[in-house]
């Protein structure tokens, strides 16, 4: 039952930012052509490629089947034709993923892990020195947008103190292999990372904070304590094994935050990966590229929304109860 | 629900982040008077530093990047607060019309708010900027349209609950139709909730306004904090960073972070489990 209903939900969902990507070129003024590729596009455009996109976009039919046209060509995977790349959209895009793989998934993880650490000590231990320092602290680092954390970063570390590189994510041409390879990749990948980790640190541990505190006067801690644990394992195996489920979740939901912070910072440190992509398409126009990489984006944040979405009663057994009970009164 | 304001000033937190918000609203109503200059103006030599005439430099064209600072202000709070005042006005709406006129309008909207939800704001109002290239107000009716959602919810669950309430069935039965109701009895209980949303929604507002215009999507005539970080970045290799780069960063984080403390007060006294009370905390502190 529940499933059937977040499936609707998602797949609406979908079908919406898909629309979008249909709606938006042709709410703009002029000709839809120039607006699904822009006017650079255009200068550097043979007529015959010109025809043949038209044809494949049945811009010369009516609205009703260029949608279909639309949506039949989304489903073959046909996210476009690149003409910066000179190349289909989805392998240029398939090009560059793996890179923000590798940063986004260890800012998650990473930021994961030590926001949820500092959130559960600082939250057991409310109101001590420890606890209003951290959470000051983050609270203000987690205002900081991750675009400008990063150009700090680059400034202090790579351009006053030349400690990591400026940018990339391995030196060009250096010829290195094995061991040598992989610490070139971790210095490039070092900065970035800082920055992504940072931002996210301080949503990660408000959260566990804020749900530790929470669950401070719950009766079960008082019985742990009661039967002479200690204080680590309350932390830890009573508090910490609560709070684990509401973070996990989370840390999927803000998947959409992740990615954006990616884009930006990718930028900013010329890092290959979907970003760089990003403002590459930005400044050459190419918008089906563009949209192709927003696309992906959001493809990638609904799936893991969904999949954490119906996994949650599975996880924890109270939904799961009340799931049930609700569709017996139904 | 009943909330004291003024406890969310007294407290420490509370009030060092409205007092940061007064400055810059200050600093964006001022700004034609405050600023030497007109934002766009060349009025001096490329990347001078700090002056008596500049007081944070100029650009590399020669601007005057106070000026644009305090122009900035305006932006970033004018979207902050449409936006905000937008997404909230319409989920007043859909989320308090629907519940009040119940069955089959509240089963639809409540569906679509759930659809909606599903939608990641962030991805969503970039799709929709990179397209229409949004002046100020234009961003600001694009983030609304993906803002509502949250206060529409949270409108409705609170309408539906009220409206069950016997104070309601008696104000019903001497004859007073649904928008008197909403606006006499359903309004002044939903406000407190409502000013969370707002302030979450100008936080998220300030946020992405300055985040878009640091990827280059905003509109060029319009002076912002995001687009200054942006156009610095390029001269890495002088010293126009420490006057240019970081006083714009700091604007955008100083609002933020002033709109998350507020938010965060406006929690504590609605909710004062939440407090760092030394004394509350019993257990696992040895």
């Amino acid at each position: 039952m529940r499933i059937r209903r977040l499936t609707v939900d998602y797949g609406t969902a979908l079908l919406i930012l898909c629309s979008l990507g249909f709606i938006l070129p042709r709410l703009l003024p002029g000709d839809p052509f120039l607006a699904i590729y822009g006017e650079e596009a255009l200068l550097n455009m043979t007529p015959e490629t010109k025809a043949a996109i038209i044809s494949s976009l049945s811009l010369d039919k009516p609205l009703g089947e260029q949608f279909a046209a639309y949506w039949l060509a989304l489903l073959r995977g046909d996210l476009g034709w690149s003409y910066f790349f000179q190349a289909p959209v989805l392998s240029v895009i398939g090009a560059f993923l793996p890179w923000s793989l590798l940063l986004s998934g260890s800012a998650l993880v990473l930021s994961t892990l030590a926001g949820f650490i500092a959130g559960v000590e600082s939250g057991a231990r409310r109101g001590s020195r420890f606890d209003n320092f951290s959470f000051t602290g983050l609270m203000a680092l987690g205002g900081i947008p991750d675009f400008f954390i990063g150009a700090l970063l680059l400034l202090a570390f790579a351009v006053h103190w030349p400690l990591f590189p400026l940018g990339g994510a391995v030196t060009a041409y250096g010829g290195k292999s094995g061991w040598a390879l992989g610490a070139d990749v971790l210095r490039h990948l070092a900065l970035p990372l800082a920055s992504l980790f940072a931002v996210r640190l301080a949503s990660v541990y408000l959260l566990t904070r804020a749900t530790v505190v929470g669950l401070l006067g719950s009766p079960f801690i008082r019985t742990a304590r009661a039967k002479g644990c200690s204080a680590a394992a309350i932390r830890y195996r009573h508090i910490g094994r609560a709070a684990l489920l509401p973070i996990a979740t989370t840390a999927g939901l803000h998947l959409a935050h992740l990615f954006a912070g990616v884009l930006m910072v990718e930028i900013l440190f010329g890092y290959p990966g979907m970003g760089a992509l990003f403002g590459k398409a930005l400044s050459a126009r190419d918008y089906p590229l563009l949209q192709g990489i927003l696309l992906v984006g959001t493809l990638t944040v609904l799936a893991t929304n969904f999949l954490v979405d119906s996994l949650y009663p599975i996880l924890d057994a109270r939904v799961r109860k009340t799931c049930t009970s609700a569709t017996k009164q139904q | 629900m009943h909330i004291r304001y003024k406890a969310t000033i007294t407290n420490g937190a509370g009030r060092r982040g409205f007092f940061v918000l007064c400055f810059w609203g200050a600093a964006a109503l001022a700004a034609p008077w405050l600023a030497p200059h007109a934002p766009d103006a060349y009025v001096g030599k490329a990347f001078s530093s700090p002056s008596l005439q500049h007081w944070f430099g100029t650009n590399d064209v020669g601007q005057d990047i106070l000026s644009q600072l305090l122009f900035s202000a305006r932006t970033s709070l004018i979207v902050a607060l449409s936006a905000a005042g937008l997404a909230n006005a319409a989920g007043l709406v859909i989320g308090g019309g629907c519940a009040l006129l119940g069955d089959r309008a509240d089963r639809t909207a409540a569906r679509l708010i759930d659809i909606w939800l599903v939608i990641p704001p962030i991805l969503g109002a970039m799709l929709a900027a990179a397209y229409l290239r949004p002046s100020p107000v234009l961003l600001a009716v694009i983030l609304a349209a993906f803002f509502w959602t949250n206060s529409a919810r949270l409108v409705r669950a609170q309408t539906l609950a009220l409206k069950e309430s016997d104070k309601i069935a008696a104000v019903r039965a001497i004859g007073a139709g649904p928008v008197y109701v909403f606006r006499r009895h359903i309004l002044p209980e939903v406000w407190p909730v409502l000013w969370a949303t707002i302030i979450h929604d100008a936080r998220r507002a300030v946020f992405m306004e300055a985040g878009l215009a640091f990827l280059g999507i905003c509109d060029p005539t319009a002076p912002s904090w995001g687009r200054m970080i942006q156009q610095a970045l390029a001269f890495t290799y002088l010293d126009a960073w420490r006057w240019w780069l970081v006083p714009a960063g700091l604007a955008v984080s100083t609002v933020v972070v002033a709109f998350s403390l507020v938010g965060y007060a406006l929690e504590t006294v609605q909710n004062p489990r939440l407090a760092a009370h030394p004394e509350v905390s019993d257990a696992a502190d040895r």
